[in-house]
């Protein structure tokens, strides 16, 4: 195998070659590298498995600022016994002699019956040629050697006085070679080549929003199946989002518990005279109340986008149209993993007179099929505006259930008539999340609003 | 949507020899949810216009015709007597001026029956009933009671026990101090006097929409019940009470007529009605070519009569089924009698060409536009805080518009801007690596005629070295390469950026928005640890209308 070596790599393999064990430090001696270029290098070599770093402890020990005063003057003990060799002394004069040491060198010598008192005197009994810690005071002296040459015992009486010994942990890394790398030929190749198989930095891809990805895919469908997009506004008039659509004014859905009501604020156009003659008229008839023009000024956060489509088909009073339309609705709800107050609807509509419900059908497999989901039915429902209603249910295999998805219908002639509308009109909406959410594997949908850049940079794009 | 809960038991004892697996199958096609099972115990979504569907009764009634067991339309039999009568006062006219009623008899009533009852009452109270306002009923024992009856109205402090009490109690304090007085009590306190139902001894029975006497409790011995209807309207008096009255002879009672009379109310009929169909029409909604019998045996199958007469299929539509309007519900029945999973679904041509709005297709380009500059795509809600929107990049919140009654307190105030919530995003973003670079377009509402809104293209970029000048380069760049359009800065001053560092943006001498580094204080309030510069403008009037 030939192998393609960095000028760092190349010099710490060869060294190690020669050398078989080192820590850094030694190689950087040996190689003449800066301890950066060491380090990487190491790195580099390990994930090739090339080297092996043998990573230990050991602990080091010196002498604190005590430690080095009795290194030079003697341990106070010592100091003690040197001074009652002689002849015994008084308590005051020994006490003036040694200062603050006097005290612990005094208790020291009378536990180890080294000296004894006669009222004011001090006398010696025992007098000792080494103390105990004095082999490791001289062996340690003004150097830094490893614990384990000192012995525990000897240590053990000075470790623990203030300011005596210092230990310090010192990791040490111990660099080899596998045994592959020993053998390994490092040449100098003069042709500019580099390492192409080793692993380099993760940088992020600036993108745009996975839901917008989503909403860009079902769009292009829709575009591909004959319809045109049409755009309308968030904030509509209840008369759009409600009247229009046959739900009558004391309808639960219109509650301020289900719906967003802008505060204070009514239209003062809604629609024509005849639109409004014509649809209060219908709402009399069929829902037998008192319409009132108020409630349909109130300004609402569109519930749905059917408003717009409906505004669109009053206007435009199509023999023949295909149109959708995408974009924010708005429900007031307690926000959970599962709901939000504002997510994205796709819908659409068939006008035709030939359009029938099995188009519809036929429209939502094809459209189902595109984005990959191919197990579907259909299952009856109810919607104001609609009949008859059904509801898609598809397959699931992640939740191992049927999840029901588009809602869609034909809308009814109470819907049509009133706003001169004369053929049939196939229509269906749903969530975008929802799919959104099936499509990138996601429980939460508050998800795709979090913004979260760990998530948006790691997402895979086309899923 | 309201729900119901079922026994699998009790539904196979009432449908004969059909499997659990079979009904659990069938449910949804009567366009019922099942919503979870437990054992014996499914509980199932209906859909608010098939208020018959709440109780297990009448979803009998739906599955018997789709199993083809008893198919046609239920026939109320309502035996004619003189013996009940109730006359209404016309003192009830300003405040509930009607009553409907009907007395059934020698029926059994079982704890599951009492359950379902309940349960039927509470659903059709809060949906057709409009939470009582519309119509609501009062189910009695009838051997209580002491004929003829009297709807009329009393003062306050009129007393009786109420259901649910062993105290005499006055209308006043029935609405001050129980549960559901304070609930449904706004329903008629404006009057000084409140409906009531007496009985010949003076005895209450009833004081709608609230509650009824004790005196009248229906219990497993009861044999024989009264029920009324009273509400603002008769049609839905007698709508709700046909409800009772179908699924109560479908338990087995014998219905017998009540004579009401006084203030214009009269005795209900509950008769059904008659809607002619075309199968032309049929067939073109549906798409299908079915004969004139399979039509007729797909309404029966959904629980309506049907004879053809001429070109025409008359159907007999029984008074409980209010929910259809016209031919179109028809249309409906037929399919869920025909049943949804035959009809097999058809792609035809398309006779219109496709195409994305010109608006959706810029936006497009300038997202990818900034992904070429290397900014990421974020998406915010509309709705936002006052907190987010104004406290934290010091903005005054004149002509804030607000919704009513949000159930998020994060989200109540419609945005006016959108670099709020990108700062937003950045403070929740402070551990990922810088820098962070992002964008979004989208909405922002403002007050005018009621509403304006407009399409905005917010950007920001965070790191140790963001500058002036790097967003400057980004606008301009954006705009020039995506639209050919060459931008001009201004002096200018606004409480969210560094005084001396913003400036306004215009094309051709219109202002279009603002750019510049954001302010410390600004990054402060957000637990920014970077630099932030970043710049808005309306792209309404600049790249579209």
């Amino acid at each position: 195998m030939s192998q393609i070596f960095h000028e760092i790599e190349k010099k710490i393999i060869t060294s190690l070659q020669n050398i078989p064990i080192q820590t850094p430090e030694k190689l950087e001696k040996s190689t003449n590298l800066s301890p950066d270029q060491i380090r990487r290098g190491i790195e580099w070599l390990k994930l090739k498995d090339l080297a092996i770093v043998n990573e230990s402890q050991t602990s080091n020990i010196s002498l604190g600022k005590n430690g080095l005063e009795s290194f030079h003057k003697g341990l106070p003990e010592r100091r003690l016994l040197e001074l009652l060799k002689n002849e015994s002394k008084n308590l005051q004069d020994l006490q003036k002699e040694l200062g603050s040491v006097f005290g612990p060198a005094m208790g020291l010598a009378r536990k180890n019956n080294w000296v004894d008192t006669d009222d004011d005197k001090v006398i010696l009994k025992n007098y000792l040629t080494e103390l105990p810690g004095e082999k490791t005071l001289k062996q340690i002296g003004e150097n830094k050697i490893p614990k384990n040459e000192v012995d525990v015992d000897d240590l053990s009486s000075i470790l623990k006085r203030p300011n005596f010994v210092v230990e310090d942990i010192v990791k040490i890394k111990e660099i080899s070679l596998t045994e592959n790398a020993k053998s390994i030929e490092v040449t100098n190749d003069l042709s500019g080549a580099i390492d192409v198989e080793s692993k380099v930095p993760g940088i992020f891809v600036a993108r745009t929003h996975p839901l917008k990805d989503t909403i860009d895919e079902i769009r292009e469908i829709f575009v591909t199946l004959g319809f045109t997009e049409i755009i309308g506004e968030f904030t509509q008039p209840s008369f759009w989002n409600f009247d229009a659509l046959f739900t009558p004014q004391d309808h639960p859905a219109r509650e301020l518990q289900d719906t967003f009501y802008l505060d204070g604020i009514a239209a003062k156009k809604i629609g024509t005279a005849e639109q409004i003659r014509k649809i209060s008229e219908s709402h009399k008839k069929n829902w037998r109340y008192y319409w009132d023009i108020n409630e349909a000024r109130k300004m609402v956060l569109r519930t749905h986008t059917t408003c717009v489509t409906i505004k669109h088909l009053a206007e435009t009073k199509p023999d023949e149209s295909r149109v959708f339309s995408l974009g924010r609705v708005f429900r007031n709800e307690k926000v959970s993993y599962k709901h939000l107050v504002e997510f994205n609807q796709i819908e659409g509509v068939v006008v035709g007179k030939n359009a029938t419900l099995r188009d519809l059908m036929g429209i939502q497999k094809e459209f189902y099929r595109r984005i990959g989901i191919t197990k579907i039915k259909f299952w009856p429902t109810f919607f104001p505006y609609t009949e008859p209603s059904l509801q898609t249910m598809v397959y699931n295999d992640r939740l191992g259930k049927w999840v029901e998805l588009f809602g869609m219908g034909i809308f009814r002639p109470e819907v049509t008539k009133p706003l001169g509308i004369t053929k049939p009109v196939l229509a269906w909406g749903g969530g975008i999340e929802r799919i959104a959410m099936l499509k990138y594997g996601l429980d939460d949908v508050r998800e795709f609003y979090n913004n979260n850049l760990g998530w948006l940079r790691s997402v895979t794009k086309c899923q | 949507m309201p729900v119901v809960e079922l026994s699998y038991t009790r539904l196979q004892k009432l449908l004969g020899k059909i499997s659990k697996k079979q009904i659990s199958e069938n449910l949804p096609f009567l366009g019922l949810d099942i919503e979870s099972e437990d054992n014996d115990k499914v509980r199932i979504e209906y859909s608010p216009n098939r208020p018959d569907y709440s109780t297990d009764l009448g979803i009998i009634l739906g599955l018997q015709g789709l199993f083809g067991i008893k198919v046609g339309a239920i026939k109320l039999n309502i035996k004619k007597s003189n013996e009940y009568v109730l006359s209404v006062k016309p003192s009830v006219s300003k405040i509930r001026p009607f009553v409907t009623g009907i007395v059934a008899k020698n029926g059994r009533i079982d704890d599951d029956m009492i359950k379902q009852l309940m349960a039927m009452q509470e659903d059709l109270h809060f949906g057709i009933g409009r939470k009582r306002k519309k119509s609501s009923i009062g189910i009695h024992d009838l051997d209580k009671i002491s004929f003829p009856l009297t709807y009329t109205t009393s003062n306050k402090d009129h007393k009786f026990i109420p259901l649910h009490s062993d105290k005499e109690l006055s209308i006043s304090q029935i609405l001050e101090t129980t549960d559901i007085g304070k609930e449904y009590g706004s329903i008629i306190k404006n009057s000084t006097q409140v409906p009531v139902i007496l009985d010949s001894k003076k005895q209450t029975v009833s004081f709608p929409p609230i509650i009824n006497a004790a005196v009248t409790t229906v219990t497993t011995k009861t044999r024989n019940l009264f029920v009324e209807v009273t509400g603002i309207n008769k049609n839905d008096a007698e709508d709700m009470l046909s409800i009772v009255a179908t699924i109560l002879q479908t338990a087995g009672f014998t219905l017998i007529s009540t004579k009401i009379s006084g203030a214009k109310n009269t005795s209900p009929k509950l008769e059904p009605r008659k809607i002619s169909v075309n199968s032309a029409l049929i067939n073109q909604m549906l798409g299908t070519n079915l004969t004139n019998s399979q039509i007729i045996t797909s309404l029966k199958k959904s629980r309506l009569d049907a004879i053809l007469k001429g070109k025409n299929i008359i159907c007999t539509i029984p008074s409980y089924r209010f929910d259809i309007f016209g031919s179109m519900d028809l249309v409906e029945e037929v399919a869920l009698g025909y049943g949804i999973q035959n009809l097999e679904p058809i792609l035809s041509p398309s006779q219109t060409l496709g195409q994305t709005n010109s608006i959706s297709v810029k936006l497009k380009s300038l997202s990818l536009i900034m992904v070429g500059l290397g900014y990421t795509e974020a998406l915010n809600s509309s709705l936002t805080s006052k907190k987010v929107l104004y406290e934290m990049t010091n903005r005054e919140p004149i002509n804030m518009i607000s919704v009513l009654d949000s159930k998020s307190q994060e989200h109540t105030i419609l945005r006016d801007s959108i670099i709020p919530e990108l700062l937003e995003n950045l403070s929740r973003n402070i551990h990922a690596s810088y820098p962070q670079k992002i964008f979004e377009t989208g909405n922002v509402f403002s007050k005018y005629n009621p509403i304006k809104e407009t399409t905005s293209f917010a950007v920001i970029s965070a790191h140790q070295d963001a500058s002036f000048t790097e967003i400057k380069s980004i606008l301009q760049s954006a705009l020039k390469t995506g639209f050919n359009l060459e931008i001009e800065t201004k002096t200018f001053s606004h409480p969210t950026f560094e005084e001396g560092r913003t400036a306004s943006i215009s094309v051709n001498d219109k202002t279009i928005g603002v750019i510049g580094e954001i302010n410390s204080k600004t990054i402060e309030n957000y637990k920014i640890r970077v630099p932030v510069v970043g710049f808005e403008i309306s792209l309404s009037g600049l790249l579209f209308d």
